[in-house]
């Protein structure tokens, strides 16, 4: 197991690698001078022209590519992402600070999507072909298909606006003191981004289910004469679970873009916000990095995903 | 009994006439399209499909009222037999805006699903045929492009290059095509196995031809279902984008651009006309074309059936 874990890691490195290479060849090809960049607004602002060629001269930035590519790595590694453009603020102090809620958001709908899609999921493969299941089909097909904007204006709409059960908006106010507080606003993004993708997990579990319910060991189970629940949870749905441990693995830095558009209908103050700000005032420093962080978040959840799987299944093998 | 035999012998009779006529394969391929139409909700879905299509294109024959043409002396009115989806707020008529928006909406979508299938369609097959470094170059490129959350890639490419109706087409291409190309070279990779493909290996015929006219139509079915799911999916995106603004430039009206109004939390309130419409036109749209994907994978590939 170990030696699969630090194989799997390996593979790791040249993918990140690709993917740093195609961020930082993003940078140096959209406009703004990298000096403000990495240096910050205040370094900036009381230089004359030969103090910011000599800055630059010292800065390296007159290197070769590859050598401004391995530095920029390097400090990436320390932890220095750089300045966000427009307000001069360290980007990794913006990301540390907008990461908890977009964290808290998705995990909240990632829980609620996988619960509710896996027991629906299951109950209409074992209902297979009888009403339940045709229902349950026609309404994932809809869930897909309504924009999930959509569905959150309507959420809005009628619980915020009209019932008046939930703020209209935002995360944490002044008055809260206790962090439960603030539950009441986190209830309607994560509710809509957990039931827009329900569907998913749910078609994805069904048909897993239906997979495995007619392979043999199933079957050899049924006629040792085990009760009915135990074949269906033990032997069935422990090894249907894994391509839905994969999906929903692939979900969770989804999430991140995900959540973009959510975040921006209730005005939840994440990562997904900060990026469509970015990528409005074309703060190209800070879309990169975030999507660098996506990227990052997507590799390690691809490399969590595999040692899941291996776990689960008893059939995978690990050399 | 009797009846049902000779009814039996009857049609029997008809196959074999039919057979000598040579016009019974051309029935028999008819047979995805039955069982198409058996399913009930895929012929719904083709029928609401149909129905914005149409309206959609013969805008001009449903509406006289100019998507763009502001009225300032008709803002903001609710719907009535004059505005059937009333006006929003510079007076344009909101049902001529979800027409004419139809038209580019319904472009985007299925011109990025078409666009992004071509290319995964034609690099899948030559990649999964000759594998080989070339094959392998694009199956990395595939991943570095699919590592990246699809909305955020989206987005970084806008603030790279600027938003227009062309620069979202091209986007959505670009990020679009890793999906179809997977699936169309697995495919390729086992169709490579089947013995016609070995038979025509052997016979030494071009492998231009052995892999796009005698592999490929064997692994059109799923790729027709995936350009179908993939223009509902662009369709989705549009919306989103334009919702943002950050996607078809505000003056061209499509859906997603109609559904922009809805920012505001005094529309939302106040001027439901503004966005519900709109945005139940969308959903049943790309619910209709989900319906037609799934009914296309259920006639054309029974091993997916239930």
């Amino acid at each position: 197991m170990v030696s699969y874990i630090i194989r799997r890691l390996l593979t790791l490195i040249p993918m990140l690698l690709i993917m740093t290479f195609l961020i930082f060849l993003g940078l140096e090809m959209t406009p703004g001078d990298a000096v403000s960049f990495l240096a910050g607004p205040e370094a900036m602002a009381n230089m004359t022209q030969e103090q910011l060629a000599a800055l630059r001269e010292s800065m390296g930035l007159n290197d070769s590519f590859l050598v401004r590519y391995f530095r920029w790595l390097g400090n990436m590694c320390k932890g220095d992402f750089g300045y966000s453009l427009t307000s001069g603020v360290p980007i990794k102090t913006i990301i540390a600070e907008r990461l908890p809620a977009t964290l808290e958001l998705s995990l909240a709908a990632l829980l609620i999507s996988t619960i509710l899609g896996t027991i629906l999921g299951l109950l209409s493969a074992m209902k297979r072909d009888q009403p339940v299941d045709r229902i349950l089909t026609v309404a994932g097909m809809v869930g897909v298909s309504i924009p999930e904007f959509f569905f959150g204006l309507v959420f809005l709409l009628v619980f915020s606006i009209n019932l008046g059960w939930f703020p209209v908006g935002g995360r944490l106010r002044p008055e809260y003191t206790v962090y439960w507080d603030h539950m009441k606003n986190l209830f309607l993004p994560s509710i809509v981004l957990g039931l827009s993708m329900t569907a998913g997990v749910m078609r994805y579990t069904r048909s897993s289910m239906l997979d495995t319910i007619n392979k043999d060991y199933v079957k050899t189970a049924r006629s040792k004469g085990l009760p009915e629940w135990r074949i269906n949870l033990l032997h069935g749905f422990r090894v249907a679970l894994a391509p839905v441990v994969v999906l929903v693995g692939f979900r969770l830095p989804m999430l991140i873009g995900g959540s973009v558009v959510i975040e921006q209908i209730f005005q939840w103050p994440g990562i997904g916000n900060e990026f469509l700000q970015a990528v409005r005032s074309q703060n190209y420093p800070l879309v990169m990095m975030i999507a660098l962080l996506s990227v990052f978040m997507v590799l390690l959840a691809s490399f969590l995903i595999d040692i899941i799987t291996a776990l689960l299944d008893p059939r995978v093998q690990l050399d | 009994m009797k009846h049902r035999e000779r009814v039996l012998q009857a049609k029997m009779d008809r196959i074999l006439e039919a057979e000598e006529q040579g016009t019974y394969s051309k029935k028999k391929r008819n047979r995805v399209v039955m069982r198409f139409m058996n399913n009930r909700l895929s012929l719904v879905g083709l029928v609401v499909f149909a129905i914005i299509l149409l309206m959609s294109i013969g805008a001009p024959l449903f509406t006289h009222y100019d998507p763009l043409k502001i009225s300032l002396k008709e803002v903001l009115q609710s719907p009535s037999g004059k505005h059937i989806f009333g006006t929003d707020k510079l007076g344009r008529d909101v049902f001529a805006r979800v027409l004419y928006g139809g038209r580019i909406s319904i472009l985007v979508g299925f011109g990025s699903a078409l666009g992004a299938a071509f290319i995964g369609v034609v690099l899948g097959t030559l990649g999964g045929y000759k594998g080989g470094v070339f094959d392998k170059c694009v199956m990395r490129l595939s991943e570095v492009f699919m590592s990246f959350p699809q909305i955020i890639l989206v987005l970084l490419l806008v603030s790279m290059v600027g938003q227009s109706m062309g620069n979202l087409i091209m986007i959505f291409i670009l990020t679009g095509w890793g999906g179809i190309y997977r699936m169309t070279r697995s495919k390729m990779l086992s169709i490579k196995q089947e013995e016609y493909v070995q038979a025509l290996k052997a016979f030494d015929v071009n492998p231009w031809l052995i892999c796009f006219k005698h592999m490929l139509p064997n692994a059109l079915g799923p790729i027709l279902v995936n350009i179908t799911l993939s223009t509902a999916m662009f369709i989705l995106q549009e919306a989103s984008l334009s919702f943002l603004g950050l996607g078809v430039p505000l003056q061209i009206a499509t859906w997603g651009n109609v559904l922009n109004a809805a920012n505001d939390l005094q529309v939302l309130k106040s001027y439901w006309w503004l966005w519900l419409p709109v945005g139940i036109v969308i959903s049943l749209f790309v619910l209709s074309i989900n319906f037609i994907g799934d009914g296309l994978r259920d006639s054309s590939d029974p091993s997916q059936m239930g």
